[in-house]
């Protein structure tokens, strides 16, 4: 007799654990040891006697018993073969526009301070750096040739953009025409109802504050800034439009409550899933573009150059430096040390430019708390 | 859903809207059917009652659970709006971003070989026939400007094209001086591009002084080889009927000993070959790795298979049963093999293309909805005279523009407009993401036919196919999970972690 996962219905082997990962209904099964070796046996194909874990698997509609010997496609988006085909267009989803690098404000957790969140990409921040700043005419120029690269978001950001409004809603307006799906991040002082209702239909406003109001607003995704200290007091805040932006001063300030939790394995959808099977679960199909216009794998990576668009465009960046870019993309877990070796790598968050702050490696990890050779969450 | 058996005895179901075939059973056919029976009670509990006299219960019930989670990920059904249009400025940006990978020269309609399939014989109604004509350098000129200035515009869109161009004929190498103008002046004003030469020669003109040039420009060069002497010889002739052989393989020698790489055999074959014997000479080291196969194609309007009786077709079809068997039985020692075979072309990369080709879950390009078929522009063909064609297949009737008018972004809609307008029948097939068929399959000189008795012989071909497919993957799922990249059997073509599964 053999036992088979169904097609949606994927199994992973860490070094010691596996687990099955239910792309449709997005449940995971963790494995302990054994059932890792029975789950690998059935699934090389080999026959089986019956058991207490596939009877588990068949009433948990993950799997199903056969006579014969039996071949189960898994569930996929797209060819495949077609994904292979030499020269295909890069797949650009998401670039971050950084506007501006000026703020009156002075935010403990800014940038600009060398201190690091795991949202910084997203968030409001400058950098200590100096440079021109792209002129309008320019960041216009990048939209059209982000719409031409079918490049899928765009996020506006940059300082504090209501400094350079007038700068910041004739961008927004010109990324209109082009783009639907556009987030501009804004820091909750500095925004008032005239701005805020001025941006609603033009972008998904993104503010960031270190306090929650009793009440938010509908509408709006609000990055909560956390504090080392206060990380699990706030692992009780569920609402569905708020972000938590984790600060990390340094590495000694982590607590057991690191980044990636057991709690906040999930398997969100079938989307990310496979995508991360190839691709960084963050930087993959990502780029950023610096108030003075450097290319950035992301935001917070300012050490990684690809170019810069004052005097190449973007399009020419990605065909002399896509091997450079590529690397970036396609850094998945399976790259990563300890991640490597953990069945949850596909399901996972990872922030490079926190790891690479922190471990001063591209391939380092510090902000897990689990340790896939022992199979053990500490 | 279209159904099949394996060779082991399985029951599988092509799921067109997952696309994907999934393990299926009597119970989840049972199953299915009551769910989309709109006029009676879909419960579970009255399902199972209904349905127990025949099937067990838990069976019954894993099944309902399963189809109803299954249906969370299908989409409603695409729909071809008939009548079809699509707007111009898609298609161009479409062109722009997915197309233009190769620029096709047919340098000249003169060939110095008669093969007895060739489709610029009388055996094909909608190509043109043999003839001396010859491209000129200004014709060839023109085209590649325009190419790359379409290149150009196209780097906006996808700045990782690597252009090619090829030379076709008749025989290119009658026409080598033009080869080497053009190649020259690609490489005076457009070397930024680093274009990828492609020659597809019957070897016969390949001496060394053309053979060291060809490797200078690190030409992809295609050799049409049919297998052993005999086999070769019986298709492959000279206008005088002599055989093509021996001179074609003394030819290549010189490459073949200098190691070089981009150099690889298409064959094409028919009732009469002897497949083993081709199979057995494409696995000798001095024969370039063979990179294409195909039976002598019998599209509308051939009489090429007018000359064997129904005794030969069934001879072929059980030689080709007995190979696939050959093939199956031997996985081990093709696995092993460096390069594809001639096998491996034939059963296992056929095999890969049913299982991994079609694109699951994601709707089809709004502008090329149905059927295997490209967007016009993907290749531009330039015929001697400056007719941009769709590909060196299509019948020249269908032109795309012409080195005057350049690419015909109009022309390209009105095509792909009376394409789709004459398959009205795609929206509802079973088949639908498992359909190769193109413009040269439904091809006429009046435009373009699509007969009930194509889909028919298809979905058949396609049931054979999957079936086929999944015989060998239960086997051994590595001869199916790798996709052959010329000269290499490396990556598989879904997991590279041998840890996931």
């Amino acid at each position: 007799m053999y036992f088979r996962l169904n097609p949606e219905c994927y199994f992973v082997r860490g070094s010691k654990n596996g687990a099955i990962f239910d792309l449709i209904d997005g449940k995971i099964v963790a494995l302990d040891h054994q059932e890792t070796e029975l789950m690998t046996i059935c699934e090389n194909n080999e026959p089986i006697y019956d058991g207490r874990l596939f009877r588990e698997l068949k009433k948990l509609r993950l799997g199903n018993f056969y006579l014969n010997k039996i071949y189960v496609q898994k569930l996929r988006i797209g060819s495949p073969i077609e994904e292979q085909q030499i020269g295909n267009p890069p797949k650009l989803y998401r670039a971050f526009l950084e506007i501006n690098n000026s703020c009156k404000r002075d935010c403990w957790f800014c940038g600009y301070y060398g201190i690091r969140r795991s949202l910084g990409c997203m968030g409001c921040n400058k950098w200590n750096q100096n440079g021109e700043p792209l002129p309008t005419e320019k960041w216009k120029k990048l939209i059209d040739d982000l719409r031409n690269l079918d490049c899928k978001s765009i996020f506006i950001t940059g300082g504090d953009l209501t400094l350079i409004w007038d700068k910041a809603i004739d961008i927004l307006d010109y990324a209109n025409k082009k783009f639907d799906n556009i987030y501009i991040v804004l820091h909750k002082r500095s925004l008032s109802e005239n701005m805020m209702s001025y941006l609603t239909d033009k972008a998904k406003i993104i503010i960031q504050t270190e306090n929650l109001d009793k009440q938010q607003l509908d509408g709006y995704i609000y990055l909560l800034i956390v504090k080392p200290e206060d990380r699990n007091s706030v692992d009780g805040i569920t609402s569905k439009n708020t972000i938590r932006d984790f600060v990390i001063r340094k590495p000694e300030s982590l607590t057991n409550s690191s980044l990636m939790t057991k709690k906040k394995i999930q398997l969100s959808n079938m989307h990310l899933f496979l995508n991360n099977i190839k691709y960084h679960p963050c930087l993959g199909h990502t780029l950023a573009i610096s108030y003075t216009g450097d290319v950035l794998p992301c935001p917070m990576m300012r050490g990684h150059k690809f170019g810069n668009v004052s005097t190449r465009e973007i399009y020419a960046i990605f065909e002399k430096e896509w091997e450079d870019i590529y690397k970036f993309w396609g850094l998945n877990l399976d790259k990563i040390e300890r991640c490597a070796d953990c069945e949850f790598r596909y399901t996972c968050i990872d922030c490079r430019a926190l790891e690479e702050c922190l471990t001063g490696k591209i391939d380092g990890k510090r902000l897990c708390s689990y340790d896939p050779k022992e199979g053990e969450w500490y | 859903m279209l159904e099949f058996y394996s060779g082991n005895g399985n029951m599988y179901a092509w799921d067109n809207e997952v696309g994907l075939s999934i393990p299926f059973s009597h119970t989840m056919r049972a199953v299915m059917n009551e769910l989309s029976d709109q006029k009676s009670i879909s419960n579970k509990g009255i399902i199972i009652k209904k349905l127990k006299k025949d099937f067990e219960e838990e069976e019954i019930s894993y099944c309902y659970d399963w189809i109803k989670k299954w249906e969370k990920i299908k989409f409603q059904n695409y729909r071809l709006q008939i009548p079809y249009t699509v707007s111009i400025s898609d298609i161009r940006q479409f062109v722009l971003r997915n197309c233009l990978l190769q620029l096709t020269l047919n340098v000249t309609e003169d060939c110095n070989f008669r093969c007895k399939y060739c489709v610029y014989s009388n055996n094909y109604k909608y190509t043109r026939h043999h003839s001396d004509r010859y491209m000129y350098f200004s014709i060839a000129k023109k085209s590649i400007d325009h190419f790359f200035s379409l290149t150009k515009e196209g780097l906006r869109y996808n700045p990782l094209r690597v252009p090619a161009v090829g030379f076709y004929g008749g025989e290119p190498l009658l026409n080598f001086d033009l080869i080497k103008e053009c190649v020259e002046y690609i490489e005076d004003k457009y070397k930024m591009y680093h274009t990828h030469y492609v020659l597809t020669t019957n070897g016969s003109l390949l001496d060394e002084e053309k053979a060291n040039w060809l490797m200078q420009y690190d030409f992809s060069i295609s050799i049409s080889l049919d297998g052993p002497e005999d086999e070769h010889d019986r298709l492959r002739v000279y206008r005088s009927g002599h055989g093509t052989f021996q001179d074609i393989m003394s030819n290549i020698k010189p490459i073949m000993d200098a190691k070089y790489k981009k150099i690889h055999s298409q064959t094409v074959f028919d009732w009469k070959s002897d497949l083993f014997k081709i199979d057995e000479f494409f696995n000798r080291s001095d024969v370039p790795h063979i990179t294409g196969a195909s039976i002598v194609n019998n599209v509308g309007g051939c009489k090429y298979y007018n000359r064997f009786s129904e005794e030969d077709n069934t001879a072929f079809m059980k030689r080709l049963e007995e190979a696939k068997i050959f093939y199956l039985e031997n996985h081990d020692y093709y696995k092993s093999h460096a390069g594809a075979s001639f096998f491996d072309l034939l059963f296992g990369k056929g095999a890969a293309q049913v299982l991994f080709g079609p694109g699951s879950l994601l709707h089809p390009f709004s502008i090329m909805p149905f059927t295997g078929t490209c967007v016009p522009g993907r290749k531009i063909f330039v015929d001697v005279e400056g007719s941009f064609h769709i590909c060196e297949r299509v019948p020249s009737n269908i032109p795309i523009g012409s080195v005057d008018r350049g690419l015909d972004f109009e022309k390209i809609a009105e095509i792909l407009s009376n394409y789709f307008n004459h398959l009205d029948k795609c929206s509802l097939c079973k088949a639908q993401k498992l359909c190769q068929k193109c413009y040269q399959s439904f091809a006429t000189d009046k435009g373009f036919l699509c007969s009930s008795k194509l889909c028919e012989e298809l979905n058949h071909s396609l049931i054979e196919s999957l079936t086929f497919a999944f015989t060998t993957a239960e086997l051994d799922p590595d001869i199916v999970e790798r996709y052959d990249i010329p000269h290499e059997k490396s990556e598989k073509i879904i997991m590279v972690n041998k840890n996931v599964f």
